[in-house]
């Protein structure tokens, strides 16, 4: 399997939606440079929902990365398909981690909340936006479902601060004594989406009804 | 007798729709035709046993092995050419870099050897002259033969084939249907296909298909003699008849029940089909 790995990177890495991707890393570090650029200080809650703004940004972009024009082609070949998309997941990641390194440079650092809680709400936006093209792709036959999960992701993002019961709160100010409860249920759903993820990539597997009746098929087979 | 293929059962709903009816079959080395209607079903059997979608219920084999379980399945895919109804391409991708990232996803790692195989299918399928051309820069007709090409790799058992000349031009589908030939030559082919004439010069055997279920499962000889008296010629277009339409001649060709003392004509590959599909409450082309 390592071998195929390997000889896959390249192929796998020309067939990613790098316009997707790159328009979605530009437009955030646009964004990010907005204060610079203005000569704006935003206070820290300005900079912590544009943060989230970007962040969601970028999880608008990867919710392309598992589009694929050739999928009916490749849909019966031995290479399974959590490979794949592993695969495709290991080669943007250091990217993505790079450009989230650059946004949060460029966020004013007087008004810049604490790193790592950003960054993990960050990064589950975008495993979930993963686990939604995971879904898709498991569940429906479109080769590029990209544009549905964003718009799902998207619509999701505007409701999940309205929805979230007051007790299960997420979106809190930096400043905010709740900012490390909140921070521990992010954590819970960055282990939910990445579960949601892993659950999603497999094909699906045949019924057990299949597996009672197979000898019997098998046994006909001369 | 050794069976490539052997289903027993195959069933599958999508929603509400039951795309495939308690489907057994069993399949040998050589062409076998599928024909039938617009949803019928052919894309979903030809789905199901290519291992791009489990049925919800049944079983089945390919070349001794059950795709119901991971492995039984990744041993099918090893062995197996798919060529789906609508084929996408990475269209930056040159004809031999796409058929090689196939070549990968099908685990041909030994790059010399993969490359030497992917020039071969290529060659085969008649584009070892445009290897090097993007995908994007290829006719309609060649980029179906790169989708031949891809399922051609690695030297499957059993091939899947989905409508693969829908839209060619006739001077296309005849080179289609050489390459097809030559595919089934040693291996086991399953064909989908509209076209009548292809199952008359390619195919071994027919299976015709409507609502999902398998409705005639013979040569295409004996599709053809369901049609044996069942054929006339008239210069009215007959009321009685299922289907009936003027020819070049000026005179009209009727399918159906004749009556006494009509003129009987030869019967075509396509009367028995279309006499197979009455009653099934699939729709008659005519």
């Amino acid at each position: 399997m390592r071998g195929v790995t390997w000889a896959l990177a390249g192929p796998v890495r020309r067939t990613l939606p790098w316009r997707a991707l790159g328009a979605a890393g530009a437009v955030g570090l646009l964004i990010a440079g907005v204060p610079r650029l203005t000569g704006a200080q935003p206070n820290p809650w300005q900079t912590l929902v544009l943060l989230r703004g970007i962040a969601l940004v970028g999880a608008l972009g990867l919710a392309f990365l598992l589009d694929d024009p050739a999928r009916h082609v490749t849909a019966a070949v031995p290479t399974r398909r959590p490979v794949r998309q592993a695969l495709r997941a290991a080669l943007v990641a250091p990217l993505v981690a790079l450009w989230w390194t650059a946004v949060l440079l460029l966020a004013p650092p007087a008004s810049r909340p604490p790193a790592a809680g950003i960054t993990l709400e960050a990064a589950v936006t975008c495993v979930f936006a993963l686990a939604g093209a995971a879904a898709a792709v498991r569940l429906r036959d479109e080769p590029r479902p990209g544009p549905g999960v964003a718009a799902a992701l998207l619509v999701s993002a505007a409701l999940a601060p309205l929805l979230a019961p007051e007790s299960w709160a997420l979106f809190v100010p930096s400043a905010d004594e709740r900012w490390a409860a909140a921070h521990d249920r992010w954590a819970v759903l960055l282990v939910v989406a990445v579960v949601g993820w892993g659950v999603c990539g497999p094909e699906p597997v045949a019924r057990r009804r299949r597996r009672a009746t197979a000898a019997r098929a098998a046994g006909g087979a001369g | 007798m050794t069976f490539t293929v052997s289903a027993s059962g195959l069933s599958l709903h999508y929603g509400g729709t039951r795309a495939l009816d308690d489907v057994s079959l069993r399949l040998t080395a050589g062409v076998t035709g599928l024909l039938g209607p617009n949803g019928a079903g052919k894309t979903t059997l030809l789905r199901v046993l290519a291992t791009a979608v489990p049925p919800d219920r049944g079983a089945f084999t390919v070349l001794g092995h059950d795709p119901g379980s991971a492995r039984g399945r990744q041993e099918v895919r090893r062995r197996l050419g798919y060529l789906p109804q609508t084929p996408g391409f990475h269209p930056d991708f040159t004809a031999f870099e796409f058929v090689d990232y196939v070549a990968i996803l099908k685990e041909l790692t030994d790059r010399g050897a993969r490359h030497r195989e992917v020039r071969r299918v290529l060659e085969e399928v008649g584009l070892g002259d445009v290897r090097g051309r993007r995908i994007r820069k290829l006719s309609g007709g060649m980029r179906q033969r790169v989708a031949l090409a891809a399922a051609l790799v690695g030297d499957p058992g059993f091939l899947v084939l989905d409508e693969p000349t829908v839209g060619l031009d006739p001077e296309q589908r005849m080179r289609f249907r050489e390459l097809i030939a030559r595919a089934g030559e040693g291996r086991t082919v399953l064909l989908s296909t509209h076209q009548t004439e292809d199952v008359a010069m390619l195919c071994h055997r027919v299976l015709v298909m409507a609502s999902g279920a398998v409705r005639f499962d013979g040569t295409p000889a004996e599709l053809t003699a369901r049609a044996e008296g069942r054929v006339w010629s008239s210069t009215e277009r007959d009321p009685g008849a299922k289907a009936g339409w003027r020819t070049g001649t000026g005179s009209f060709r009727n399918v159906g029940e004749p009556p006494a003392g009509a003129e009987l004509l030869e019967p075509t590959l396509e009367d028995g089909y279309l006499l197979t599909l009455d009653g099934t409450g699939a729709e008659v082309a005519a």
